[in-house]
């Protein structure tokens, strides 16, 4: 196909169209780019006087210093961290165990049981119900209020079941031949061939649980458990002060700004490394048709 | 004679679970967990029958929450903003997340390309609290960026977020900002997998890029499109973290929806028997548009997608 780039005739359109997606596609990237820049620009700049600079005139790690030394947030930090690696560990060990299950096609009742999961997805009890339940369960006030239900994603289990579905059967028949039990060949077989869904779908819940605030606000009443989002909330969306400077002496906008960076930081660091299995993810289910 | 069959089978049955039973075991956890959340939650349904306050144990009531709702302002309201909010969002994301694949597509170099894609999924990865914080910022009347802008351009500082002209189309610009990248992957997947001998097959006859976008590309990725729409669709209704954390009370009007509305009324109410049919009714507008659109899919194209 030709696809030289010239204003020759013929292919004169065609120029034109690119130059046009060139331009959409670097004004895509400012709208992204520039609040997330501004955020951190103006974390760094003490002074307040923000105007419409995306970089500060006098930077200083004052703010995050004064986030640092405020000793009541690392509680919440330390939840999120905790919620999040406990969550996405029993996350993973429901997905892989379910969606091992489901891909035993000759098991009595297996439809039975993709129809229970499935089900999960249409309909369910609705907000008043689960709050409910959960206090009947007596887990209110417990992290595992939060940690539990957002283990099991069926979504989640329909994509990892569609990897399973890739594995070659007689490499885990062989295994059963050679007098392996159905965890060892979960274990030794199944789940070493499936890094790359365990690392997108990993990543799935971790981002989830890292973002949760929902399940915090409903089911956590004691302040030493509730996670970084809740703080974020109470500190920017939920904030009705009007004074420009907070205790620390440092302008509560830029300790705001800060506070989001905060946040967002680990998920930064590791997103360019793990870009690619977030895009696998994705694209999981659409490897069957 | 049938018996015998039937006894024969039944015990191959028993033999088939116990060879199985190791799976059971490991379905165990799994099925556990969905019950103890998802299935038994479905029990405290019948509470939409009842009155049922904090302190007063649930009172039989028949249909009169249901009645009262349908009589109350604010749900009424609250409903027409989540179809209204949910629907715009729904089409109007379909079409730039589509416009923006198909230019994505176009991307001859890889570098930018993938500068561009890493750059545009990276949003969604940010929940809405943060998102909604970005841009509170962004917007805020004190030194808000887009408020500076207008400063120097000799206008007033603006509220956007409490001005109810301004708030929906500020509420679908940022879910464009924050969702828009992440949804073009499947299609970008599914355009990859066009066959390109059809491109070239289209260019033979003389059809130009444009025509080939309408008669090669879209018919290409028209599936995907079903599946996403479906998958989207059984989304309608949940509209409650972008909204909730995007809100406030000077514009409930055109903002409030059916699941934030659920929620005010069981945190600060604590009219359970109320919420829990306000619930009910928004699970079963769902699940009713779900298996519509599937049975839609089943017409057109002949195969359903649940």
């Amino acid at each position: 196909m030709k696809d030289k780039f010239s204003f020759k005739k013929g292919s004169r359109a065609r120029a034109l169209f690119r130059i046009f997606n060139t331009i959409f596609m670097i004004v895509t990237v400012i709208v992204i780019l520039v609040p997330i820049l501004k955020i951190i620009s103006d974390s760094l700049d003490t002074t307040g006087a923000y105007g419409l600079r995306l970089i500060p005139k006098h930077p200083t790690l004052a703010a995050y210093k004064a986030i640092i030394s405020q000793t009541t947030l690392y509680t919440p930090f330390l939840i999120s961290i905790y919620v999040t690696l406990i969550g996405t560990t029993i996350g993973l060990l429901l997905t892989t165990l379910g969606a091992y299950v489901l891909i035993q096609y000759e098991m009595p009742g297996r439809k039975l049981f993709a129809g229970l999961l499935f089900f999960t997805m249409l309909f369910n009890g609705g907000l008043v119900p689960t709050y409910l339940n959960m206090r009947n369960l007596g887990l209110m006030d417990t992290l595992w209020a939060v940690i539990l239900p957002l283990s099991l994603q069926v979504y989640n289990l329909i994509l990892m079941k569609s990897f399973f579905e890739g594995i070659p059967k007689s490499l885990m028949e062989s295994a059963e031949i050679d007098g392996c039990t159905p965890m060892g060949i979960f274990f030794r077989i199944v789940l070493p061939l499936s890094k790359p869904a365990l690392a997108a779908i990993g990543l799935f819940f971790a981002v989830s649980f890292w973002n949760e605030y929902f399940n915090f606000m409903l089911y956590i009443q004691d302040p030493a458990k509730l996670n970084f989002q809740i703080v974020i909330r109470e500190m920017i969306i939920e904030s009705t002060t009007t004074q420009s400077t907070a205790s620390s002496g440092i302008y509560s906008k830029t300790l705001q700004n800060a506070a989001i960076i905060v946040t967002i930081l680990p998920f930064m660091v590791i997103y360019p490394f793990c870009q690619k299995y977030f895009v696998q993810g994705v694209t999981l289910g659409a490897v069957k048709e | 004679m049938k018996s015998k069959k039937l006894a024969t089978s039944n015990g191959t049955l028993i033999k088939r679970i116990i060879r199985y039973k190791y799976f059971y075991m490991m379905f165990l956890p799994v099925l556990l967990t969905s019950l103890l959340f998802y299935y038994m939650p479905m029990y405290g349904i019948k509470f939409a029958f009842t009155q049922y306050g904090p302190f007063a144990p649930p009172k039989f009531i028949g249909l009169e929450n249901f009645t009262t709702l349908f009589k109350n302002p604010n749900f009424l309201s609250a409903f027409r903003n989540t179809i209204t909010l949910s629907l715009l969002n729904l089409f109007i994301g379909m079409i730039v997340t589509i416009v923006f694949a198909l230019l994505l597509n176009e991307l001859k170099n890889k570098f930018c390309k993938s500068f561009v894609q890493t750059l545009l999924y990276l949003p969604h990865f940010l929940s809405w609290v943060i998102v909604a914080s970005i841009f509170t910022i962004i917007l805020s009347p004190q030194d808000g960026f887009i408020n500076q802008i207008l400063v120097q351009l000799g206008h007033k500082p603006f509220y956007f977020l409490i001005s109810e002209k301004w708030w929906t189309p500020i509420f679908l610009f940022i879910s464009r900002w924050k969702d828009t990248g992440w949804g073009t992957i499947i299609y970008l997947a599914a355009l990859s997998g066009i066959n390109p001998e059809l491109y070239e097959a289209a260019a033979m006859d003389g059809a130009n890029r444009l025509k080939q976008c309408f008669y090669v590309t879209l018919p290409g990725i028209m599936n995907t499109i079903l599946v996403v729409f479906i998958l989207d669709l059984s989304k309608v209704m949940n509209l409650f973290d972008s909204v909730f954390n995007l809100m406030n009370p000077l514009v409930y009007n055109v903002s409030d929806t059916v699941q934030t509305y659920t929620f005010r009324i069981m945190s600060e109410q604590s009219d359970y028997g109320y919420a829990t049919a306000v619930g009910l009714f928004k699970s079963v507008v769902v699940l009713v548009l779900v298996l519509s659109a599937n049975q839609v899919s089943k017409k057109i194209k002949g195969s359903s997608i649940l």
